[in-house]
């Protein structure tokens, strides 16, 4: 007996026993199996050679024919089946291992009839096994192709390896995407019992199919997988630890790509707090947009976190960061988002820091100008240098202009007047005061303030470098605009009074007179109930049938909770 | 393929393997490393090997409150040096 009969013969035996796992086992794909499936593969090229006949379609049709009767939990072939088969046969007759894409190319093709087989409510079931593993091989191989741009070039026609390139992984997840749908629709089980059938593997596909999503940059892709687990999902918590801790770290960065921050952070920690404590380096990943979701929603890491084996190094590239948005020192932050720019580039963070964390840099900046001004106010009043001792708390908008438009000019280049004659101490017996005096007094040509310009001008800076835009210069319109959009974000309490061109700090009495801490709330606070308003806001659009329903306050569209 | 067991893997496969694409594996391997999440070695495990289910208090991993208050550091000081400066110069 030839041995694609031995071989086709073996399979109706699994497909009659509904035995899938042999099937798995069999109907391998890789390069890596046992020499016989290259002589199979010999053997069907010349037996049934590519000519355009339907000569293998009737010899498989031949050793698989239906069943009529067939017992409880037994199988039989189907049409699908069938088909599949024969393009399994096909598979081994054309490809060729040397050739990259030859093997996308087929293996995109199986998959494709082994979706359609899949898909039989009957019988399709007993593919699922060799469907993940049928899958997981093109995942492996796509992922390994995307690493390597000429080869995706040749295959989509584009040479410059950009553009369309990443179409190849889209095309892949799309494919491994009609699996996750066909699981999904298993009526086997519900969606609170333990999974049955087809839905057992339906957080495996979707795994599968977000690491390709992430790999190609397409993530936003994900949005109608996530729909329809939210829609008809079943319950995360049914599935095995590796894959809700999987597909909890995608759900995050998914999130996380789309500024919910807050969403970012839930799905992230459970991923985390799931992930074995062994798997340091699971845990790293996670971390990596953990802390920055956290640091985005107004949390630094602490260092009890950053001391843990899977942050090691964490702490020189988020630490810096942190002190800059403490401080509201713009110099520093981006000298600290510059020092580790590749590593944040890679993965992302780089442009979501340098742009998301401004606004906080500018709350810190504000807030330090209120606390100078205060204090140099209280030092005249003690002096006896007068000063309206009545006034409301408020921050004159100049004074913001001031310290920014310093900011900026470091920004730009610019050195301090004479940094020696800062820096040291006065000569003995000569008053700090008089020193003082003198060091103002010193006319420097382009002196601005403190500082004069560097050695060949203002360094250029790009729109996102400067503190407005590029090398505009703050001045009271961009200042107020600034303010006011942190006081829309709720990173300032108070108002804007215009005329006055101050920001007057508003509920100052509920915190004691304490001003600072009423018109600066802490940024995760404010930030989560900016968040929590906004929530509302959706509640009652939705009340009036407007926009998309809103989900639970904590809800995280994807995530599929326990039923409640 | 006459035996009903599973084809066990032929030991001599890797010499299938292209010697071009060897190298290029290689690099893969690297490079997953740092930037991939890879899939887990095992499949399910016990909550009790995890954070999530030790009913102790989380550690604590975050700092919500880190406004910096000092106004004697250095940048503090360029700052209100400057606010000095400007405010002089308008009296003058």
């Amino acid at each position: 007996m030839s041995l694609v009969v031995q071989f086709v013969t073996k399979i109706r035996g699994f497909a009659l026993e509904a035995d899938g796992a042999s099937l798995k086992d069999w109907l391998q794909v890789e390069n890596d199996v046992p020499h016989i499936y290259y002589n199979m593969a010999q053997e069907i090229k010349s037996t049934f050679p590519d000519n355009g006949t339907d000569a293998l379609e009737k010899f498989v049709d031949k050793c698989l024919p239906e069943e009529d009767d067939v017992q409880e939990g037994k199988g039989s072939p189907w049409p699908g089946f069938n088909s599949f088969i024969k393009d399994y046969l096909e598979y081994w007759r054309d490809v060729n291992f040397d050739d990259v894409v030859n093997v996308y190319t087929r293996l995109s093709e199986l998959l494709i009839s082994c979706a359609n087989a899949l898909a039989n409510p009957t019988y399709g079931v007993m593919l699922l096994q060799t469907s993940m593993a049928l899958s997981e091989s093109l995942s492996k191989l796509v992922m390994s192709l995307t690493r390597q741009p000429e080869v995706l070039a040749l295959i989509e026609g584009d040479e410059t390896g950009d553009g369309e390139s990443k179409s190849i992984v889209e095309m892949a997840a799309d494919i491994i995407q009609k699996f996750f749908t066909s699981c999904l629709g298993d009526r086997s089980s519900t969606r609170w019992a333990p999974p049955k059938g087809k839905k057992v593997a339906v957080y495996l596909f979707a795994n599968l199919t977000l690491k390709l999503l992430f790999a190609c940059e397409k993530s936003h892709l994900a949005v109608q997988m996530f729909t329809n687990l939210s829609t008809s999902g079943p319950a995360l918590s049914l599935y095995p630890a590796s894959q809700r801790v999987t597909f909890l770290y995608y759900l995050g960065r998914f999130n996380f790509d789309n500024g919910h921050y807050f969403r970012a952070h839930m799905c992230l920690e459970e991923a985390y707090r799931q992930t074995h404590s062994q798997f340091l380096k699971h845990r790293r990943q996670i971390l990596t947009y953990w802390i920055p979701s956290n640091i985005l929603c107004g949390r630094f890491p602490s260092v009890a976190l950053l001391s843990r084996p899977e942050a090691a190094g964490f702490a020189e590239i988020f630490l810096p960061i942190c002190a800059a948005v403490r401080t509201g020192n713009f110099v520093a932050f981006h000298a600290a988002l510059n020092q580790n720019r590749d590593w944040l580039w890679d993965r992302g963070l780089y442009i979501v820091f340098l742009y998301r964390l401004k606004p906080l840099l500018w709350r810190s900046l504000t807030r330090k100008t209120f606390l100078l001004r205060s204090e140099m106010m209280r030092s005249s009043l003690e002096g006896g240098e007068g000063g309206d001792s009545n006034r409301a708390a408020s921050l004159a908008l100049e004074d913001v202009v001031v310290t920014a438009g310093y900011v900026q000019r470091l920004l730009e280049g610019y050195v301090p007047v004479n940094p020696a004659a800062r820096a040291k101490p006065a000569p003995a017996g000569v008053s700090t005061v008089f020193m003082k005096a003198v060091n103002n007094n010193v006319v420097v040509p382009g002196q601005d303030g403190l500082l004069v310009p560097p050695p060949g001008g203002p360094r250029y800076l790009m729109p996102s470098e400067g503190l407005i835009f590029g090398n505009r210069k703050p001045d009271v319109e961009s200042v107020e605009s600034v303010v006011a959009g942190l006081v829309y974000g709720g990173l300032l309490v108070g108002f804007i009074a215009r005329q006055q061109k101050r920001f007057a700090v508003e509920g100052a009495k509920k915190y004691g007179g304490n001003a600072v801490r009423a018109g600066w709330p802490e940024v995760y606070t404010a930030l989560g109930q900016r968040f929590r308003e906004s929530w509302e806001e959706g509640m009652e659009a939705g009340d009036r049938g407007e926009g998309e329903p809103v989900g639970e306050f904590e809800e995280c569209p994807g995530w599929v909770r326990d039923s409640s | 393929m006459a035996t009903s067991k599973a084809p066990s893997a032929d030991p001599k496969s890797s010499s299938d393997v292209p010697a071009d694409q060897q190298p290029q594996q290689q690099k893969q391997q690297t490079l997953e490393e740092d930037d991939e999440f890879e899939d887990f070695p095992v499949d399910d495990w016990q909550a009790d090997d995890t954070e999530a289910t030790q009913n102790q208090q989380p550690q604590h991993l975050w700092e919500e409150s880190w406004d910096d208050d000092d106004t004697t550091d250095d940048f503090s000081n360029q700052l209100k040096e400057e606010l000095k400066k400007v405010e002089a110069s308008k009296k003058r």
